[in-house]
């Protein structure tokens, strides 16, 4: 069972994302310890999956315009990069 | 002289309830879609305003929604009887910004409401705020939906306030679209990026309605001295805690920091003024932020864009309107009025006018397509004086019975537009191309007299002592309206 859900939007086609690789995205935190921190957004370095249960977390697609795709992915974040000043 | 006006949010909430156009919500209610859904619902409806009293893990924190998202409402922040008619309400408001502007004031922070508590460091938290989640399938928590930003210009220090919407990224992080050609695109893209210099900003969100109304409108005068002619009165400011800016001393909440210059950060989507969720998730200015400040309990404002009518959609379109008349009447052109249809979603403008000469809807088309109005629009309907301008069915029946399919229609291309249009290609989108076209109504002036159709009305075909003596008789012919 994933421990933290998250969801990302994707404004190419999912299809052609690397899974399996290390790779920055933006991520919003939908389950956060804090509910006032709900949809928190970060950069973040991470591997993916297609498979709901390959990685420890949730993590939900969003195409350019909102549109949720059925099934949830896979992360596992590896950790947040600060690229703000 | 002092109009009847609001001094801020609270004032105005309280002439809401006196005139029966508030709701009052005791019901807790989530911050996370339902307020949303809530106000989306309220606009639609054309229903009264909705005061959320108790917000879900915001305890000590209010919102009001759709605060003028009716003419009604508009009606009674500018003082007048909330039944005034959208003309009465369009000549007052002339009347009140046409003259000197009304220099704002400055106040001490000790008389500033919105310095009651201030938050600075890491208190300067923005998820200690109740930002809403709009619509479900936004970008993120849109804090500020209306409100204003302040601005500075780096050259000549003039003040801008305008809408911009801005979406929570993280604690410290906001970020959302600045159209190059708006003014604070101008100052920004134009002046501050080039030396890459950050520009400090302040956002007001729950100001005083006619500070909102000013900071819609299209006007060449600052707007904290456009709000001072709406209310006749100077507006109190009051000075920021990390920069050289002013802001409403009655405002609600200030958020404090700096737009960064070439850093872009992902933004949106966001259901839109168009009624769509047109414009995709891309890079987009950032919003750093170093302080805020609120007043006790304070109160946010939700505006909910979507389908009509929202109040995005209903005082841009009363404003835009309305500049635009003051731009053809400075120009002598025989207008009889100008009204912006916020059905439209302010894309289209009716002018009604005195066909003196012809091509006359040409000169109009082309005076307000020129002018810097003009992004925010691409339809101009010209009737004549037989129209009335105010009604939807009179111009709709102009339009479909005097427009003549070829002659009648001008288009104009390779005109600024908005990523925001939902008929623009992607690629015009990207870079805010558009296209214009103008209607004309006005039966051509060399037709022969007897060659003139008539228009077939209870007003045009009967004789004055028939229509008295029908409208007399109405009620006794047995008709109830």
């Amino acid at each position: 069972m994933a421990n933290r859900e998250y969801d990302t939007f994707i404004l190419s086609d999912p299809a052609l994302l690397q899974e399996d690789r290390e790779m920055e995205l933006i991520v919003r935190e939908l389950t956060p310890p804090d509910i006032r921190y709900k949809y928190r957004s970060a950069y973040v370095s991470a591997m993916i999956s297609k498979s709901e249960s390959k990685y420890p977390d949730q993590l939900w697609i969003r195409l350019g315009r909102g549109q949720l795709q059925e099934k949830p992915w896979s992360i596992k974040i590896l950790k947040e990069l600060n690229k703000l000043p | 002289m002092p109009y009847k006006f609001c001094k801020d949010n609270r004032e105005f909430i309280k002439a809401l309830e006196m005139n029966n156009d508030l709701v009052t919500i005791q019901q807790e209610v989530d911050w996370d879609l339902e307020m949303g859904a809530i106000v989306r619902r309220v606009c639609e409806k054309k229903s009264a305003s909705p005061y959320f009293k108790k917000i879900k893990d915001y305890p000590g924190f209010e919102a009001l929604g759709a605060p003028l998202a009716t003419y009604k409402r508009l009606a009674i922040a500018m003082g007048m009887k909330p039944d005034a008619s959208v003309p009465e309400i369009s000549n007052e408001y002339v009347k009140r910004t046409t003259g000197d502007p009304i220099k704002s004031i400055l106040v001490d922070k000790k008389k500033a409401p919105c310095k009651e508590n201030i938050w600075t460091g890491k208190d300067a938290d923005l998820f200690k705020l109740p930002g809403p989640m709009v619509h479900d399938g936004d970008g993120g928590r849109y804090l500020a939906t209306w409100h204003f930003v302040v601005s500075k210009d780096l050259e000549t220090q003039a003040v801008n306030w305008g809408m911009y919407r801005q979406m929570v990224f993280d604690e410290k992080t906001m970020v959302g679209p600045v159209l190059p050609f708006s003014d604070m695109g101008k100052m920004f893209y134009g002046k501050y990026v080039p030396k890459n210099k950050p520009m400090p900003f302040a956002t007001v969100i729950g100001c005083d309605p006619l500070a909102g109304v000013a900071a819609c409108a299209p006007s060449p005068i600052p707007e904290d001295e456009f709000t001072g002619m709406l209310m006749g009165v100077p507006v109190e400011l009051v000075k920021c805690e990390t920069c050289d800016l002013e802001v409403p001393a009655h405002a609600e909440i200030i958020i404090e920091g700096e737009v960064i210059p070439n850093l872009l950060i992902e933004e949106a989507p966001f259901g839109e003024y168009t009624g769509y969720r047109t414009s995709p998730r891309e890079p987009r200015t950032v919003y750093r932020i170093k302080a805020i400040t609120y007043r006790n309990n304070p109160i946010i404002t939700i505006s909910n864009m979507g389908v009509p009518t929202d109040e995005g959609q209903l005082l841009r379109s009363f404003s835009l309107g309305l500049e635009m008349r003051k731009l053809l009447e400075s120009q002598g052109i025989p207008i009889t009025g100008v009204y912006m249809l916020p059905e439209s979603t302010h894309h289209m403008v009716v002018v009604g006018v005195r066909p003196a000469y012809s091509n006359i809807a040409t000169q109009i088309a082309n005076l307000v397509f020129g002018s810097k109005l003009s992004p925010w629009f691409h339809m101009v309907i010209v009737v004549d004086e037989e129209t009335d301008i105010y009604n939807k069915d009179d111009v709709i029946h102009a339009l479909a019975t005097k427009c003549h399919p070829i002659r009648g229609i001008r288009k104009y291309e390779h005109s600024v537009g908005t990523p925001l249009y939902p008929f623009a290609d992607p690629d015009d989108r990207k870079w805010s191309r558009g296209a214009q076209v103008l209607f004309d109504c006005t039966f051509p002036l060399d037709w022969p007299k007897a060659d003139l159709p008539i228009k077939v009305s209870f007003n045009k075909v009967y004789p004055k002592e028939i229509q008295e003596k029908v409208l007399r008789n109405w009620k006794n012919y047995g008709f109830k309206d």
